[in-house]
């Protein structure tokens, strides 16, 4: 059963359309992200869906209920939601300590004390905060007042979870580190979480599925796997990851299959996404070029950088530079004469690459 | 769930409006059309009045000249005690800079009361003039026009000194390092790269200076009007006490206009500081002037000259005060408790200490409470016509507070809601004076408050109040106690708005001590005076306690 369901919804500012037309809707127990550069619009669709935007167009749901809609005149007040929000600056307020920051929905609620002491309790414990109930937030750390921000979120029980790119203002160790909370937190939960960043490494290791924004619009929506492995254009392909895009012509095409030639007259047979003959782009992930003594596309090693795991070159082929990942069994020197050979590429029709 | 819910804080807004539309809008309206008004058809007779009789458009001529002969006089001495205090290495800058502001943390009136004992015919300093100089009398004469500006100019030179002594702290000191180390001596530099970078700030404090002297009343109503010397404000009350509206009205409209042309040159000069974004927050300090063998000399000047601003007429209000009369020979047995035991026991004093707190104190909350709601709609919740309301509030602060008392009498001095003769009429006018403080500084207040901390509340379903309530107001509470003091401060002492606005027993402290002076017991207005003046500095202090130096002199 869906959680959320937004549906074609818009936002427009003035003559700005920060959000087109966006449908999209959050599973049960799912972890669902917004992905996108800045300003693509991933915040302004998480605050319509708290409520803190009024969409100019479309529907929002939240469990059964319609909290939006433009067309009945519906628009629930933030305060009626049944939502918890995590924000990127935490917003704990200063004036009141761990505790009363924590306990404050439930306050609001009017719930009896001794209920409120208890889900206190079991809030903070859940976010390993209990030593630190009397303090103010100016004597925590960021991390800590990351998890303050998270036990209030959570002490109303909401029907989902929003978090506006919660772990930005992290650093990197403590980002990795809440990372895996977050997500043990979830599984304990069940809760269902849409979440926005920009960072594609969170999207991809938290998700179980997520959506590619640019512009206002959403690209595409998928599995971590499936947004890596089959990017529906070249702003996803791009976007998410290493991407090699080098330019291609259309000769053959048949049956779903079709053959370009590129890098000097080099053929090779991919997928065929349709469209018109001629001038293509073809996108190679690092990982997914061998490089050797030999191979069929003759190249040279501009640059090379020792990643550990991996060595990570950069080579030259008829005046195209490739980025190529290989593992460190065999090391080249920078200079040295090789092949390569494309194992796995994916053909885009156009050579526009950055939109969406 | 309910379907939609109609959001609360329209109605808060409603409300706000209402107050907003009753304290300001109505009544600055009536000024203006009634000026057009004659036995309810439109016509053009009290504008004919006033450009037919010299008295009337004389006064127009006065103000216009006397406030320019002010600005001009303020920017010349701001200017220069601002490059002392600031760039040079002068001794004891900030002492310096604590007592150049102190005269403006005065009401305008004190000045104008203790320049008549220092400098009146009978006058302190007149006297050892005349002893020095062996003459019959003193070659000046404070009952004038000149008189006039020199006490405009010793109250309002501080607005210069602030808005240039701030442009010179931001200035990038790189600039005038690299016309140093293009070969420029230092007062090359100082004519040539400083002066002209800092002239934006030293037109528009001349601007603040211009603005201020025309809507003054109290200086030129001690000074001016014995000498039948008429300004914009003094004719405006006279117009009144004769009494014919349709002139004071006429005469009030001129009076906005002058400040409207003005006050429009202002924002021309700030949209054009765009110009010279040189002048920015940096923190690089800028390099001090040294000043040398001139330092000594220069210092002593600067500050003979302060102490014989601000603290001598302190002290010679004081001294007034203690004196059996003014003018009596100083000497212990001319030394006296007296007035001060009369003006406590006099009880038409103390009803108006007691007038002056209660319209103070309730100025102040109102305001608060009102520039709290406005700001709030404003700056956080982004309400649709917030901006327009936020406007219309901040309109008194454009309009001569004689003008706001004019309107109180046009909007609220006749059924159904016949005020005038009580403290109502005095209070919803300070209520229009005050309440653009009051919005100004819960506006920093709250835009200092993240957005994101009243969101999580709604998250948390915290309705519009508990908000309110819970999270906004403990937020902001010091930026509004220190916003209270600073309309409970100005309003205490206030003059020209209550003097044309006060009956038989609504009195206010301004008031008192005004009519005392007028009616020529000038011993008794020092001895009242010194009490406040007292009561002010003090407050001052607490001020800039509160608010960390930010607010206060």
């Amino acid at each position: 059963m869906e959680k959320i369901r937004v549906l074609s919804l818009t936002k427009r500012y003035r003559n700005v359309l920060a959000v087109e037309s966006a449908t999209l809707s959050v599973g049960d127990k799912e972890f669902f992200s917004l992905l996108g550069p800045s300003g693509c619009g991933k915040s302004t669709l998480l605050r319509c869906v708290a409520g803190l935007e009024e969409p100019t167009q479309g529907e929002i749901y939240i469990g059964e209920s319609l909290v939006n809609s433009t067309a009945e005149r519906i628009n629930v007040p933030t305060e009626f939601r049944p939502i918890g929000m995590v924000f990127q600056n935490y917003a704990v307020w200063p004036h009141m300590t761990v505790e009363e920051n924590v306990a404050y929905p439930l306050k609001v609620k009017k719930l009896p004390k001794e209920i409120i002491r208890r889900k206190l309790e079991e809030a903070l414990q859940a976010v390993g905060l209990q030593h630190l109930a009397q303090r103010y937030p100016s004597q925590l750390s960021g991390g800590e007042q990351q998890r303050v921000s998270l036990a209030r979120a959570l002490i109303k029980e909401p029907e989902v979870l929003l978090l506006d790119e919660p772990l930005s203002n992290l650093d990197a160790k403590l980002r990795e580190q809440m990372r895996f909370e977050l997500k043990d937190l979830q599984r304990r939960t069940g809760i269902p979480i849409l979440y926005v960043t920009h960072d594609q490494t969170e999207a991809l290791a938290m998700s179980d599925r997520l959506a590619v924004m640019n512009a206002g619009r959403i690209i595409q929506i998928g599995t971590p796997a499936e947004i890596y492995t089959r990017p529906v254009n070249q702003f996803v392909a791009d976007f998410i990851g290493l991407m090699n895009f080098v330019p291609c012509r259309v000769i053959e095409r048949s049956g779903g299959a079709a053959t370009v030639e590129l890098l000097g007259g080099h053929r090779l047979t991919v997928a065929d996404p349709g469209g018109r003959d001629g001038e293509a782009a073809l996108a190679a992930r690092p990982e997914d070029i061998a490089l050797g003594r030999t191979g069929p596309i003759r190249c040279r090693v501009a640059a090379k950088n020792y990643l550990g795991n991996l060595i990570d070159y950069k080579v030259v082929a008829s005046g195209q530079v490739l980025r190529v990942q290989t593992p460190n069994t065999e090391v080249f020197r920078e200079g040295e004469d090789l092949g390569l050979s494309i194992q796995r590429a994916i053909l885009f029709a156009s050579d526009r690459r950055s939109r969406g | 769930m309910t379907a939609s819910k109609l959001d609360r804080r329209y109605l808060l807004m409603a409300a706000t409006g209402l107050f907003v539309l009753l304290v300001v809008v109505y009544p600055l309206w009536q000024v203006f059309f009634r000026s057009f008004l004659d036995a309810g058809a439109f016509s053009l007779k009290s504008y004919h009045k006033v450009f037919s009789n010299p008295t009337y458009y004389r006064a127009i001529l006065n103000s216009v000249w006397v406030s320019l002969a002010t600005a001009a006089s303020c920017m010349v001495v701001g200017t220069l005690l601002a490059f002392l205090a600031v760039r040079t290495d002068l001794p004891y800058k900030k002492a310096l800079r604590s007592l150049i502001v102190l005269p403006y943390a005065l009401p305008s009136f004190f000045a104008a009361i203790a320049w008549i004992q220092l400098l009146g015919p009978q006058g302190y300093l007149a006297r050892f003039f005349m002893q020095l100089s062996g003459r019959e009398a003193a070659p000046w004469n404070i009952y004038s026009a000149a008189g006039i500006v020199f006490v405009l100019t010793v109250h309002y030179f501080v607005l210069v000194f602030i808005t240039v002594a701030g442009a010179l702290e931001r200035m990038d000191a790189s600039l005038e390092e690299a016309a140093r180390a293009s070969g420029a001596g230092t007062f090359r530099i100082m004519r040539e790269i400083t002066l002209p970078l800092v002239l934006p700030a030293i037109l528009a404090g001349g601007l603040l200076a211009f603005i201020g002297s025309l809507a003054n009343f109290g200086i030129p109503a001690l000074l001016g009007m014995r000498a039948r010397f008429f300004v914009l404000t003094t004719s405006v009350y006279y117009a009144l006490a004769i009494p014919d509206f349709a002139l004071a009205t006429a005469l009030s409209s001129m009076l906005v206009a002058v400040a409207l042309v003005f006050m429009c040159l202002q924002l021309g000069i700030q949209r054009g500081e765009g110009r010279y974004t040189v002048i920015s927050g940096k923190s690089v300090r800028p390099s001090e002037l040294k000043l040398r063998s001139t330092r000594v000399p220069l210092f002593l000047g600067a500050t003979v000259f302060v102490v014989f601003i601000s603290i001598i007429p302190i002290l010679s209000m004081a001294l007034t005060a203690l004196l059996t009369y003014w003018g009596a020979p100083l000497k212990q047995a001319s030394f006296t408790l007296d007035h001060f035991a009369y003006i406590l026991k006099l009880e038409a004093a103390r009803r108006a200490v007691l007038n002056s707190l209660f319209l103070a104190a309730l100025a102040a909350t109102i305001t608060t409470v009102a520039g709290v709601l406005i700001s709030y709609m404003h700056v956080k919740a982004k309400l649709k016509g917030s901006r327009a309301l936020d406007f219309l509030a901040t309109i008194p602060y454009a309009v001569p507070h004689t003008v706001i008392a004019i309107a109180m009498i046009l909007a609220w001095a006749r059924p159904p809601a016949s005020l005038y003769g009580t403290l109502w009429i005095i209070l919803v006018a300070y209520l229009a004076v005050y309440l653009p403080f009051a919005v100004r500084t819960t506006h920093s207040t709250l835009q200092q408050v993240h957005d994101s901390l009243e969101e999580a509340a709604r998250v948390s379903g915290a309705k519009l109040l508990a908000r309110l309530r819970d999270i906004l107001l403990p937020l902001a509470r010091p930026g509004m106690i220190a916003g209270w003091i600073l309309v409970f401060m100005p309003a205490l002492r206030e003059l020209t708005v209550s003097i044309l606005l006060y009956a038989h027993r609504t009195e206010t402290i301004g008031v008192t001590v005004y009519n005392l002076q007028d009616a020529g017991y000038r011993e008794v207005a020092a001895a009242l005076a010194s009490i406040v003046m007292g009561l002010l500095i003090v407050g001052n202090f607490v001020i800039r306690r509160l608010t960390g130096g930010a607010a206060g002199f």
